[in-house]
């Protein structure tokens, strides 16, 4: 579904991301973990189509994001680290009109966002204006308005930073609801939360990738220590790569 | 609905309840009145219509306006983040410039239209051979090459908002490139050739009003308006694709 092949990225001299490869299949969910500075949010950006790669290609579903853009876009959604919203408006008209945005037609488009705050848990604050949201149901709405046209690709970043448990457990129900429809990319240093629902690892340093690990192939607190002593030292693991 | 659509409702709303549309507003209003007031006063008896005084009491304000209500337009987006969403968004960015530019245009009209009320009320205070003068058409033409050169300032103003996250920064950008700069080349003109003092007495950008709003029709000049506004909503959208290249 999404392929990434040979991905290069820098802020001007400074490489970000250097000969990154990866997939991702339907249904997956691959968690992007590292040290800060690593290359994540990076990463997540130039998937997003929000910067231009140096070299490399992208494809979801044979689609380029350079040579088409717009279909490209269509395909995925964004929940960006900070989460930016309209404060001024409600909950329900922003969602409403973050899906007229991206082309929903009029017919559709009341059921469309009745459904993702349901799913959400937002339901209980449509109407209320953003501006005193907490931090959590902020999350939540740029959750929402990322899978609310049921994008093949989901990508996130950092989405359980700064979250409370019972925050974070809605995030989760949330995300492995939407895995039955789309793939998802997410960044994070949560591991132990992100070991619950990710099936898959991959470990960042300095813009390289250092280590890859399917969690089915592992006892989680054993990936857990090899994913936390990787992220420390940035050392390849060559056997997880073969 | 269209992107261009759904994206001018959006940021129509966000300016009727903003402090910063309603205040520049108000005060715009009132610095047309106050100028208007002044210019009638001190060409009591001269060849000035009604119409022209309007436009041209009004003229030397419009790109202040534009400049303070443009400046949100898109630095907003970036200081906040939101530009994130909208970029990744499956939208061109030539249908978000334009939906926010009608946005700043839609507001820019209205207070042109409101601004009409000062002569409204001047009516009366006027003898009846000059009431006789006025003729709706010559406001209308009056309004309409006012409009369009709001059009140009705002488009100046929505290009120049891409590049600063600072609303204030690209304010005072817009100004000097809508309002210091024009006076600036007007200045340096007259001053290095002074031949041409009798055929420019005037900025060419207070003739084009005083043209219109004596029936003196032009289409270079609308054309020239037109162009400009065309070319710096183009570098708008061109200046939005870049910010992919450089983050």
């Amino acid at each position: 579904m999404l392929e990434v092949v040979h991905l290069s990225f820098s802020y001007g001299a400074r490489r970000v991301l250097d000969d990154v490869t990866f997939d991702v299949a339907p249904g997956e969910i691959v968690g992007v973990t590292g040290s800060n500075g690593a290359g994540k949010t990076t990463l997540l950006r130039v998937l997003a189509s929000l910067l231009m790669q140096d070299e490399g290609d992208i494809r979801l579903d044979n689609v380029d994001p350079l040579a088409r853009p717009i279909k490209y876009r269509r395909g995925i959604g964004y929940l960006s680290e900070y989460c930016p919203l309209y404060n001024e408006m409600t909950v329900e008209d922003y969602l409403t009109y973050r899906v007229r945005l991206k082309g929903e037609r009029n017919l559709r488009v009341r059921r469309r966002v009745g459904e993702t705050l349901e799913m959400c848990g937002l339901d209980a604050v449509r109407k209320s204006r953003v501006r005193p949201l907490s931090h959590g149901f902020r999350k939540r709405l740029g959750l929402a308005d990322a899978l609310v046209l049921h994008p093949k690709l989901l990508l996130l970043d950092d989405p359980l930073a700064g979250l409370d448990v019972p925050h974070r457990k809605k995030m989760a129900a949330v995300l492995t609801a939407a895995s039955a429809r789309s793939a998802i990319v997410l960044a994070g240093h949560e591991i132990f939360e992100m070991l619950d629902w990710c099936t898959r690892f991959i470990v960042l340093h300095e813009g390289h990738i250092v280590g890859a690990y399917r969690v089915s192939e592992f006892k989680k607190p054993d990936l857990a220590r090899i994913l936390e002593r990787q992220i420390g030292t940035g050392e390849e693991d060559e056997e997880a790569f073969a | 609905m269209t992107v261009t659509q759904v994206t001018w409702l959006r940021e129509v709303r966000a300016f009727r309840g903003a402090l910063s549309c309603c205040i520049p507003m108000t005060a715009f209003l009132a610095v047309c009145g106050w100028t208007f007031m002044i210019m009638l006063k001190h060409n009591e008896g001269s060849v000035l219509q009604i119409q022209s005084l309007w436009g041209l009491a009004v003229a030397p304000w419009l790109p202040i306006l534009s400049a303070i209500l443009t400046m949100r337009l898109f630095s907003e987006e970036r200081a906040t983040g939101m530009i994130d969403l909208l970029l990744s968004s499956p939208i061109r960015e030539r249908e978000l410039v334009i939906g926010k530019f009608l946005s700043a245009l839609t507001v820019v009209a209205v207070a042109l239209a409101v601004s009409l009320v000062v002569p409204m009320l001047a009516l009366p205070m006027l003898s009846a051979s000059v009431k006789g003068l006025v003729r709706p058409v010559a406001f209308a033409a009056t309004y309409g090459i006012l409009l369009l050169q709001a059009s140009t300032w705002c488009a100046a103003g929505t290009m120049i908002s891409v590049l600063f996250h600072n609303q204030a920064a690209a304010a005072v950008s817009s100004l000097v490139l809508c309002s210091g700069l024009p006076v600036a080349i007007y200045l340096v003109v007259l001053v290095w050739v002074p031949s041409v003092r009798m055929e420019m007495a005037w900025l060419p950008l207070l003739m084009h009003v005083y043209d219109f709003s004596t029936g003196f029709f032009s289409t270079a000049v609308m054309t020239l308006y037109a162009a400009l506004t065309v070319f710096f909503l183009f570098g708008c959208s061109k200046l939005l694709a870049c910010l992919r290249l450089r983050g």
